[in-house]
């Protein structure tokens, strides 16, 4: 049998692509519901930040807001995962499947590189938007939920579109906490009967695949975007 | 001495027995170490049209945006419609100085120290040096602090209540980029519950077609010209149903041929009665619409008069100086 006709006969025969489909499921919604609550995550801390007039509790929650950055950016996803899955979760006696924690974990973990992302965002939106709304009377919290953050969204969606790819890709490391993802079916198909260079290259090609979808996603929502600038 | 209590011996409500809607009292304005507006006081009838003059970076923005505490000040009070804007400023009332612990300690030195002194001189002296060196909030403690918080408070409205009285037009129109023209007219009734969105889009529709404008209430600002912007704000500002507009320059942002119609809805809100605060280089638009007009310069109000007289018989140097360039 040559390698092709391996890889065949475990894809179809022995039902690897119903793997293969449930970890595609898996490194989707992994990616996405990540970089969702990635967003909201990101954008409490960024708008925390950027209080003009800080008091006591803004004071506090931006230095909070600094700690989380630091902490979940000076530190690997992998090593975020098994703590998580392996150390604190155990530790506080509570039992939560893999892929919510998986989801969590890489929502926590882009929330502190979308935060710096939409910071820029924030600030590159001009100062005059939000003196315009808060001179019509409407609180700080509303003017950028109605005002700024949507202005900021689209400022920054290119960048955006790279976070949400580089999550995408970084999920292939979620195995470590025993979540079925693309990776994993791969892995199990090629281990099944040490066969590797087809798997692989197939598993390369599903990745490029998604990266190059959602790339043209990125430049579509762009287009329309501007598009409505001008209507 | 005085040994009333502070809320009997000040009367914050006198001045609003008549019909003052902003009263400004003492404002200081530091950027930093920058000191832009240096006692300011002033107070706006209903119904009146006060327009400031003044060379660039005299100050008269800030002193707009202060009325609406877009810049916090840095001493003084402003009063909107008898609410209190700004912390109690306690230099700005004698009544809190004399119920001060330091005022009554510096008094009775001073009083030992120079016995031919008169009551009112020693009074006068003590009053002096506690607010040259800012010695209330050096030595008085705790109380005293929960004193001024306690007054404010009776006083104190929150200032996005305010706000959606005071409307304000800027020189760069600051139209919301992610809204149609309906949409930045409706969001702050609708948002803030003053309307709902139907009756909001009524009354959007009605002013722009005020404005001739209706043909424009689904499209985005980018497509507007400066002087559909400016019209847009104004009106914008309108659906609040405020109680006073403050514009800053504007018309200055405008190409000139679009000068011309922001300055007719100008007129016109002025003809209804509209109370107005506008900052502006247009000495024509002054002469002919203002009931008073203001020379900021250096921070302070350097000459205040009716049009005619202030365009006629200037006084202050700086003024002549200033007129005789623009006019
Ligand atoms: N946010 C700010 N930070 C620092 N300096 C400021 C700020 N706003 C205004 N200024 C300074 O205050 C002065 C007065 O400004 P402004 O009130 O805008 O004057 P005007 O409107 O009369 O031209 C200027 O010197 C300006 O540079
Ligand atoms: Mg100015």
């Amino acid at each position: 049998m040559t390698n092709i006709e391996i890889f065949k006969e475990s894809f179809i025969k022995y039902e690897g692509y119903k793997d293969v489909l449930e970890g595609l499921k898996a490194t989707i919604i992994i990616a996405v519901l990540g970089l969702f609550i990635g967003i909201i995550i990101g954008t409490i801390i960024a708008t925390v930040k950027i209080i003009p007039k800080k008091n006591g509790i803004t004071n506090v929650l931006s230095k909070i807001g600094d700690f989380y950055v630091w902490i979940f950016r000076g530190t690997p996803i992998v090593v975020q995962l098994l703590l998580f899955y392996y150390v604190f979760l155990p530790l506080m006696h509570v039992r939560i499947p893999s892929m919510i924690v998986a989801t969590c974990v890489f929502g926590l973990n882009s929330g502190a590189y979308v935060s710096e992302i939409m910071r820029s965002g924030i600030q590159s939106v001009d100062i005059g938007q939000l003196e315009g709304s808060r001179a019509l009377g409407l609180p700080f919290t509303k003017s950028m939920i109605k005002v700024i953050i949507p202005q900021a969204i689209k400022n920054i969606i290119p960048t955006l579109g790279n976070e949400f790819i580089t999550l995408l890709k970084d999920t292939s490391v979620v195995s470590f906490i025993a979540v079925m993802d693309i990776t994993k079916a791969f892995q199990s198909i090629a281990g099944g009967n040490y066969e590797y260079i087809v798997p692989y290259c197939v598993l390369a090609l599903f990745y490029l695949t998604l990266v190059s979808l959602v790339t043209l996603l990125v430049k579509l929502a762009e287009r329309r975007l501007k598009q409505s600038d001008r209507k | 001495m005085i040994e009333n209590s502070i809320e009997k011996t000040i009367d914050f409500n006198q001045p609003f027995n008549n019909d003052y809607l902003i009263k400004i009292s003492g404002l200081y304005k530091n950027f930093g170490k920058v000191k832009v507006l240096k006692g300011v006081s002033t107070q706006i009838k209903k119904g009146e049209k006060v327009v400031i003059l003044g060379p660039s970076g005299g100050g008269k923005s800030t002193i707009l945006r202060c009325m609406n505490l877009l810049e916090t000040p840095t001493y003084g009070e402003i009063w909107f419609e008898g609410k209190l804007l700004t912390p109690v400023d306690p230099y700005l009332h004698k009544e809190i100085i004399r119920n001060a612990k330091t005022y009554k300690k510096l008094f009775s030195e001073i009083k030992s120290f120079n016995p031919a002194l008169s009551d009112d001189e020693a009074d006068e002296t003590v009053i002096k040096e506690i607010k040259d060196k800012d010695l209330l909030k050096k030595y008085e403690g705790k109380e005293y602090k929960a004193e001024m918080k306690k007054l404010y408070k009776e006083f104190f409205q929150d200032i996005n209540l305010t706000r959606q009285k005071i409307g304000m037009v800027f020189q760069h129109f600051n139209l919301f980029n992610n809204l149609t023209v309906l949409g930045n007219m409706t969001l702050a009734p609708v948002q803030l519950k003053l309307k709902t969105k139907e009756e909001a889009e009524k009354k959007a529709m009605e002013l722009l077609k005020k404005v001739n404008l209706e043909d424009k209430a689904n499209v985005y600002p980018s497509t507007l010209s400066g002087g559909q912007k400016q019209r847009i704000a104004i009106v914008r500002s309108l659906m609040m149903e405020p109680d006073v507009m403050l514009f800053d320059e504007p018309t200055s942002a405008l190409d000139p041929e679009m000068v011309g119609e922001v300055l007719e809805l100008m007129k016109s809100l002025a003809n209804e009665g509209m109370t107005m605060v506008v900052v502006t280089h247009e000495m024509g638009f002054a002469k002919e619409v203002a009931s008073r007009v203001l020379f900021i310069d250096e921070g302070i109000i350097k000459e205040e008069n009716n049009p005619k007289e202030f365009f006629s018989k200037p006084k202050d140097p700086r003024l002549k100086e200033f007129l005789s360039k623009v006019l």
